[in-house]
C-alpha cells in the first residue's frame, strides 16, 4: 500500500515546502498547513476500512515496516484530525507570535513522524519514528523561548533522550533474544511461553521509553511542566496525541510479550494507580489552567494504563479492559484537544494562565463556554452526554472483573479493591478539578478587570478559530450518548490490536452498576470541591476569595532529585573521579611516578661512584691511628703544659715542698696562647700590619739595591 | 585490467604533488595553489577508485631482507579505509582554502597535508606489519608540522606531545614485532592470523602479553586509554581543517592498525576469549565513558570535540575487539559515521571559529541566527553522533550492540555491560552537544522583552559545501545502509 508511506513522508515533504512558501507568503502558507491537515485527515479516512502493509527492506537496516489495520487506521484518523483543527486553529492564535515558520515546520514533521509511529509494523520503525517525533516535537515545547519555556524544554528533550536510549537497549536484547521486532513475530518468538528473565528485562527497558513519553510516574516529570509553556496547539497535540504515541508502545509490549505476565501486569498497575492519583491531585492543588490540564492529561493516561495493565492480569479474557483502554484513549485525545484550545483561546486573548487572572474571562462568550462544558462533562465522566463516562465505565468494570475472578479462585483481592476505590477517588477529583475550572473561567467575576474581559465578548475569537473549537467539542456528546453506535465499534477494530478477541454481545453502558460507578464518583467530585477546593485552596484576600498555591514547592521530583543528579552529581562527581583517573596515564605516571623512577635512578648511578669510594674510605681504607684531640689548647701549649706540669709536680714533691708551685702551666699556657693567637689574628686584620708588612718589604727591597 | 603498479597512483600522485607545491615557482599564488591542491585531492579520490573495483593486487616495493619485503597490497578492509580516508581528507582539504586564507605559512600546510594522503594510501595497502609500521611512522611525522601549523607555544608543544605519543604507541608495535618474530610464519597479513602455533604451543601467555602491548600502542593513535592524552592537547592547537582530519581520518590509522593486528596477524581465534580481549574491551569501554563524560565537563567547543572523538573512536575498537562479526560490522560502520560526523562537527567549529572569533560553548548563544546552514549541519551530525535514527550512527550503535550481545568467551557480563555503557555515552553525548545547538537557535528575548537579532555572518559556499555534503552523506547512508551492512559482514566472514 503505497499510501501508507505517503502518509508518513508525504507532510515532511510538506513540511519543507511550507518552510519556503512561508519565506515569501505567510498566509498562503498558513492556509497550505491547514490544507496539509486536512488532505492528510482525508487520507486517513480512506484507510478506514482498509488492510494492507508496506515494506522497505534495508530501510536504517532492518528495513521500515508499515501496516494498517482497525486500530491504526482509527489512531492515524485521529492523528490527522487533531492536526486539522490545530491547523485550523493555528492562523489565530500564532498571528502575533515570532517564528512561525520555523513552528510549522516542525509540526509538520511531526505530524508525519507520529503517523509513523501509529501506522508502523514493527518495534524498530516505531521507535525510528519516535525518535524523530520526540525531537521534532522538541520546537514546540521551546517555542515561546522563554527562560521557562527552555527549562521545560530542557526536560522534555532530557527525559525524551533517555527514554529513547533506554528502550533502544530493550530492543537490543529483543532483537538478540527473539530474533525479530515485528509486532506479530513477538507474539509467535514467544510461542505462547512465559517471557524469560532476559525478555522481561527487555520488555520492561522498553516500556520505559514509551512510558516516559506518556507521562507515566515516575517519568511524568516533563508533562506538567512542558504543556503550560508550549503554545496552546501544540499542547493540545502534546497531551493528546504524543502521549498516545507512548501508550501505543506500552500496547504493543502488553499483549505482544507480557499478555497474562501477572507480575509484569502488577507493576505496571502500581504505577498507572499512582499516575492517575498523583495526576489528579496535582490537577486540584494547580492554579494554572493549563498546567491542571497537563496534571488532567497525566491522571488520564494513569487511567489508560490501569486499563492495560488489568488487560495483562486477565489474560485472554481482557476484551472489557482493552475497549475500555481504546475508548479512553479515543476519548482523551478528542477532549484535551478541545480543552487546550479553548485554554488557547483564553491565553491568546489575555495572555495569561493563572485562575485569579483569567477568573471570570468565559461569561458571556458562548462558543468557549459550549466547548469548554462539552470538554469537561466528558472528561469528568457525567452521563450521557459526557463520553469519558463510557470508557470509564469499561475500566471499572474491568477491574470489578478480575477482583471477581480472584474471588472464584480464591485469591486475596483485597489489593485491587483499593486499586477501585483510589480508581473511583480519582474519577472524583476529575470532576472535582474541572468544576473548579469551570466555575473559575465562567461564573466568577474578576474583581478589576471583568468589564475589560466583558468588553471582548464580540472580538474574543475569530469564526474560523470557533469552527475548529465548536468541531473538535460536538463530537463528545455523540460519543458519548451513543456509545452502542459509535463507541462499540472503536473497540471491536482495536481489539485485535490490543491481542483480544473482539466482544459478541453487546455492552450494557448504561446499567444501574455503572450508573452507580458514576454516581459514586460524582458524589466523591461534588465532595472534593465543596470539602477541599472551596475551603482548603482558596483563602481570601481582602473581600475576595482567591486560589492559592498550595502546593509545597520542595515536592517536586524533577527539581528535589532529577536535576541534582543528572546536573549535579553525575558531572560533578563522578566526573571528578572519571578525570582523576583519565589523568593518571599523563598527570602521574608521566609527570610524577616515571620522573620519579628515573632520576633516582640517574641519580643513584651517578653517585655509585662516590657512594662507592666514600664506602672504602670508611671501611678498608680507614686511616688506623687517628690522633686523639687534645683536651685543651692546641698541641704546642698542651705539650708544653704538661711538661711544666711534671716539672712542677717534680720540683714540688723535692725542692719546693714548703712553698709548692700551684700553678696549672697548662690552663695557663693555654689562656697565653690563646691571647697571642687572638692578638695576631687582630694584628693581621689591622692596617697597620700591612703597612708594616710594606715598610718590611721596602726595607728588603732597599737592602737588595744596596747590596747590588 | 589494471596492473598492480597502479597501486603506486594513488600514493605517489599526492606525494609528488606536495613536493610540487613546495618547490615549484607558481605554488608561491596562493589561487594556483589551491586550484592545484583541489584538483589533486579530487584527483585522488578518482584514482582510488578503480582500486576499489579491481580484485586484490599486490605491488613489492623493495625488500629489506630475503624474508622482508616491503609490499602493498590492497584487500577489502584497505579498500574500505582508504576510499573513506581520501574522501574525507578531501572535503577537509576543500573547506581548509577559506579557513586557512589568514593564517601564515600555506604552503608548507598544503605539502605535508598531500604528502600526508599520499602516505594514508600506502598505509591503507601495506600488506605486512613491516610496511605497515614504516608508514604509520611516516605519517605521525608528516602530520606533526599540521598540529605545529600556528607555532604557538601551545601549538609546538602539543605537536611534541603528539609526537611522543605517537612515538611510544609506535615503539609499543615495534617491540611486539620482534618480541613475536620466532613466532610467527611471516610477517604479511592474512585473514586468520599468521602464528605459527606449534611454536605458540607452551608459549600462549607470553604472546598473548606481547598482543596486548602492541595493541596499546596502536591505541595510543586511535586515542585509547591510558595513551589518550594527546588528543585533547593537539586538537585545540591544531587549524581547524588539520584537526577535522586528525580526528576523522588519522586516529582511524590507529583504528586500522589495531584490526590488522586483530585480525590478520595475531588472529581473533587466538585471542578470544583470552585475558587479553577482556582487558581491551575494559579499556574501550572505559575510554567510552571517561572521553564522553570529560566532554560535558570541557568549556572549550574543540577540546569537547577532542574529547568526544576519544570517546567514539572506542566504540570503534570495542567493536573490533567483540572478535565478532557483528561487533566487528558495527565497528567498520562506525569508522564511517564517526569520520563523516567528526569532520562535520569540527568544520563548523572552524567556521564558528573563523566567523566570529568564538571558542568557549558558552559564548554560542544566538549562532544559529548568525549561521544556520553550518549550525543545521552542526545540528544533525550531533543528532546522528548520539545515534537517533535515521542517522548512521544509530545504524553502527545497533550493530556495535548486537555484536556485544552475540560475542561468545567472555564473561556473559560484558554483554549487557557494553550496550548499557555505549548507550550511558550517546546520553552524554546528547547532553554535552545538543545544548550547543539549543542555545544557538533558542535565544528568547533580551532583558527589555525585545526579541534579540544577530547578524548573518554565514562562511561562502566554498565553505559550506563540504559541510553539506558530508551531512548529507551521513543521513543517506544512514537510511539505506544495506549496501554497507552487506559489504562489511562479508568482510568480516573472510577474516573470521
Amino acid at each position: 500500500m503505497a499510501l501508507l508511506p505517503i502518509l508518513c513522508f508525504g507532510p515532511m515533504v510538506m513540511a519543507l515546502v511550507c518552510y519556503i512558501v512561508g519565506r515569501f507568503s505567510k498566509p498562503v502558507r498558513d492556509e497550505l498547513v491547514a490544507a496539509v491537515g486536512f488532505v492528510t485527515c482525508l487520507a486517513c479516512a480512506f484507510l478506514w476500512n482498509q488492510t494492507g502493509s508496506f515494506t522497505v527492506s534495508g530501510f536504517c537496516g532492518l528495513g521500515l515496516h508499515l501496516s494498517v489495520d482497525g486500530f491504526r487506521s482509527l489512531y492515524a484518523l485521529v492523528a490527522s484530525f487533531m492536526w486539522m483543527m490545530t491547523g485550523i486553529f493555528s492562523k489565530e492564535y500564532f498571528a502575533h507570535y515570532h517564528n512561525r515558520n520555523r513552528y510549522y515546520f516542525f509540526n509538520l514533521m511531526t505530524l508525519g513522524a507520529t503517523l509513523g509511529v501509529f501506522l508502523s509494523d514493527d518495534l524498530y520503525s516505531t521507535f525510528i519514528f519516535f525518535e524523530i517525533m520526540s525531537l521534532t516535537s522538541y520546537v514546540w515545547v521551546a517555542h515561546e523561548e522563554t527562560p521557562g519555556a527552555m527549562r521545560a524544554a530542557g526536560t522534555y528533550l532530557a527525559v525524551a533522550v533517555l527514554g529513547g536510549l533506554t528502550t533502544l537497549m530493550g530492543l537490543f536484547m529483543l532483537w538478540h533474544e527473539l530474533g525479530t521486532l515485528s509486532f506479530d513475530g513477538l507474539r509467535a518468538a514467544l510461542g505462547g511461553q512465559p517471557a524469560s528473565t532476559t525478555v522481561t528485562v527487555a520488555a520492561w527497558l522498553v516500556v520505559f521509553g514509551f512510558a516516559a513519553k506518556a507521562g507515566l510516574f515516575p517519568l511524568h516529570i516533563w508533562l506538567p511542566k512542558a504543556h503550560p509553556v508550549a503554545p496552546a496547539p501544540a499542547s493540545a497535540l502534546l497531551s493528546g496525541i504524543l502521549t498516545k504515541s507512548g501508550v501505543f508502545g506500552l500496547i504493543v509490549v502488553c499483549s505482544r510479550l507480557m499478555a497474562g505476565n501477572a507480575a509484569f501486569g502488577n507493576a505496571l498497575l502500581v504505577l498507572a494507580v499512582i499516575t492517575m492519583f498523583l495526576g489528579a491531585v496535582l490537577a486540584l492543588f494547580s492554579v494554572d489552567l493549563k498546567r491542571t490540564l497537563a496534571c488532567s492529561s497525566m491522571s488520564q493516561i494513569g487511567f489508560i494504563t490501569v486499563g492495560l495493565s488489568m488487560m495483562v492480569l486477565l489474560g485472554e479474557e481482557g476484551s472489557l479492559a482493552a475497549y475500555g483502554s481504546v475508548m479512553h484513549m479515543v476519548n482523551h485525545s478528542l477532549i484535551k484537544l478541545c480543552l487546550f484550545m479553548a485554554a488557547g483561546v483564553v491565553f491568546m486573548n489575555l495572555h495569561q494562565l493563572n485562575l485569579n487572572d483569567i477568573r471570570g474571562f468565559g461569561r458571556g462568550k458562548p462558543v468557549l463556554h459550549i466547548a469548554f462544558l462539552l470538554g469537561a462533562l466528558s472528561i469528568g465522566c457525567i452521563p450521557p452526554i459526557g463520553s469519558g463516562y463510557v470508557s470509564k465505565s469499561l475500566l471499572h468494570e474491568s477491574i470489578l472483573e478480575y477482583i471477581h475472578l480472584l474471588q472464584e479462585t480464591g485469591q486475596s483481592w483485597g489489593a485491587y479493591k483499593f486499586v477501585e476505590i483510589l480508581f473511583l477517588i480519582s474519577g472524583g477529583l476529575t470532576i472535582a478539578y474541572m468544576t473548579k475550572l469551570y466555575i473559575c473561567l465562567f461564573w466568577e467575576k474578576h474583581p478589576t478587570r471583568q468589564a475589560e474581559f466583558d468588553a471582548m465578548n464580540k472580538s474574543y475569537i475569530s469564526v474560523r478559530s470557533s469552527v475548529a473549537l465548536l468541531g473538535s467539542a460536538i463530537v463528545l456528546p455523540f460519543l458519548g450518548a451513543l456509545p452502542q453506535a459509535l463507541m462499540s465499534p472503536v473497540g471491536a477494530r482495536s481489539a485485535s490490536f490490543f491481542g483480544q478477541e473482539a466482544l459478541k454481545e453487546s455492552i450494557a453502558y448504561f446499567s444501574g452498576e455503572n450508573l452507580l460507578g458514576a454516581a459514586e464518583s460524582i458524589a466523591i467530585g461534588a465532595a472534593a470541591y465543596l470539602l477541599i477546593v472551596r475551603p482548603l485552596l482558596m483563602h481570601k484576600e481582602g473581600k475576595v476569595l482567591v486560589y492559592a498555591d498550595c502546593w509545597p514547592k520542595w515536592l517536586d521530583l524533577e527539581n528535589s532529585v532529577y536535576r541534582p543528579v543528572f546536573t549535579q552529581f553525575l558531572p560533578n562527581v563522578i566526573g571528578a573521579v572519571t578525570a582523576f583517573i583519565a589523568n593518571i596515564p599523563e598527570g602521574l605516571v608521566v609527570q610524577k611516578i616515571i620522573p620519579e623512577i628515573i632520576t633516582g635512578v640517574v641519580r643513584f648511578l651517578c653517585e655509585l661512584p662516590e657512594k662507592i669510594v666514600l664506602f672504602l674510605k670508611n671501611t678498608v681504607l680507614r686511616k688506623r691511628r687517628r690522633k686523639e684531640a687534645v683536651p685543651i689548647g692546641n698541641r704546642f701549649t698542651y705539650g708544653s703544659g704538661r711538661f711544666m706540669d711534671a716539672i712542677a709536680r717534680g720540683l714540688n714533691a723535692t725542692v719546693c715542698r714548703r712553698h709548692p708551685v700551684r700553678t696549672d702551666f697548662e690552663f695557663v699556657l693555654d689562656a697565653s696562647g690563646k691571647e697571642i693567637t687572638r692578638g695576631t689574628i687582630r694584628i693581621t686584620r689591622s692596617i697597620s700590619f700591612g703597612l708594616l708588612l710594606l715598610c718590611i718589604g721596602l726595607f728588603a727591597t732597599c737592602l737588595y739595591l744596596m747590596i747590588h | 585490467m589494471i596492473g598492480s603498479w597502479y597501486l603506486l597512483v594513488p600514493v605517489l600522485l599526492p606525494i609528488l604533488s606536495g613536493l610540487a607545491v613546495c618547490f615549484l615557482k607558481p605554488f608561491e599564488d596562493t589561487k594556483a595553489r589551491n586550484r592545484f591542491t583541489l584538483c589533486v585531492l579530487v584527483l585522488n579520490v578518482l584514482a582510488v577508485l578503480p582500486v576499489l573495483f579491481a580484485k586484490d593486487m599486490t605491488l613489492t616495493l623493495f625488500t629489506l631482507s630475503d624474508t622482508l619485503p616491503v609490499f602493498l597490497h590492497t584487500d577489502t578492509a584497505g579498500k574500505i579505509f582508504a576510499a573513506v580516508m581520501c574522501f574525507v581528507w578531501a572535503a577537509a582539504g576543500a573547506y581548509s582554502f577559506e579557513y586557512m586564507a589568514h593564517e601564515e605559512n600555506q604552503r608548507r600546510y598544503y605539502t605535508f597535508y598531500l604528502v600526508t594522503l599520499g602516505v594514508l594510501m600506502a598505509l591503507c595497502f601495506s600488506g605486512s606489519i613491516v610496511t605497515f609500521y614504516m608508514f604509520y611512522e611516516a605519517m605521525t611525522l608528516l602530520t606533526v608540522p599540521l598540529v605545529m601549523h600556528t607555532m604557538t607555544k601551545e601549538a609546538v608543544a602539543a605537536g611534541i606531545k603528539y609526537l611522543i605519543y605517537s612515538v611510544v604507541g609506535a615503539s609499543l608495535v615495534l617491540l611486539g614485532v620482534f618480541l613475536l618474530s620466532p613466532y610467527v610464519t611471516t610477517f604479511s597479513f592474512a585473514a586468520g592470523g599468521v602464528l605459527d602455533m606449534e611454536k605458540v604451543a607452551g608459549h600462549e601467555s607470553y604472546v598473548l602479553t606481547v598482543a596486548f602491548l602492541m595493541l596499546i600502542g596502536f591505541g595510543a593513535k586511535a586515542g585509547m586509554f591510558p595513551l589518550h592524552g594527546w588528543l585533547p592537547t593537539a586538537h585545540p592547537a591544531a587549524p581547524s581543517p588539520a584537526s577535522a582530519v586528525l580526528s576523522g581520518v588519522i586516529t582511524k590509522a590507529g583504528v586500522l592498525g589495531t584490526l590488522r593486528l586483530l585480525y590478520s596477524f595475531i588472529g581473533a581465534d587466538f585471542l578470544r576469549g583470552t585475558w587479553v580481549q577482556t582487558a581491551i574491551m575494559s579499556l574501550t569501554l572505559f575510554t567510552v565513558f571517561m572521553g564522553s563524560l570529560l566532554a560535558l565537563r570541557e568549556g572549550v567547543l574543540k577540546k569537547r570535540l577532542a574529547w568526544s572523538s576519544v570517546s567514539q573512536v572506542s566504540y570503534i575498537l570495542f567493536g573490533l575487539s567483540t572478535l565478532h562479526p557483528l561487533g566487528f560490522a558495527g565497528a567498520l560502520l562506525h569508522v564511517i559515521a564517526h569520520s563523516l560526523i567528526k569532520d562535520t562537527l569540527f568544520m563548523s567549529a572552524g567556521a564558528i571559529i573563523e566567523k566570529t572569533g568564538k571558542t568557549k560553548v558558552s559564548e554560542l548563544d544566538g549562532i544559529g541566527k548568525q549561521m544556520p546552514v553550518v549550525m543545521w549541519c552542526f545540528t544533525i551530525a550531533s543528532i546522528g553522533l548520539v545515534g537517533i535514527p535515521p542517522c548512521l550512527g544509530f545504524i553502527s550503535k545497533w550493530y556495535l550492540a548486537q555484536g556485544a550481545l552475540s560475542m561468545t568467551g567472555v564473561a556473559p557480563f560484558f554483554s549487557y555491560l557494553a550496550p548499557a555503557v555505549l548507550l550511558v555515552s550517546a546520553l552524554l553525548t546528547a547532553a554535552y552537544l545538543l545544548p550547543i545547538s539549543i542555545h544557538g537557535f533558542f535565544t528568547g528575548k533580551d532583558a527589555n522583552g525585545q526579541v534579540r537579532v544577530f547578524s548573518k555572518c554565514e562562511p561562502t559556499y566554498v565553505m559550506l559545501i563540504p559541510l553539506v555534503l558530508l551531512t548529507a552523506l551521513m543521513v543517506l547512508l544512514g537510511i539505506f545502509p544495506q549496501g554497507l551492512t552487506n559489504l562489511f559482514t562479508t568482510l568480516a566472514g573472510t577474516l573470521m
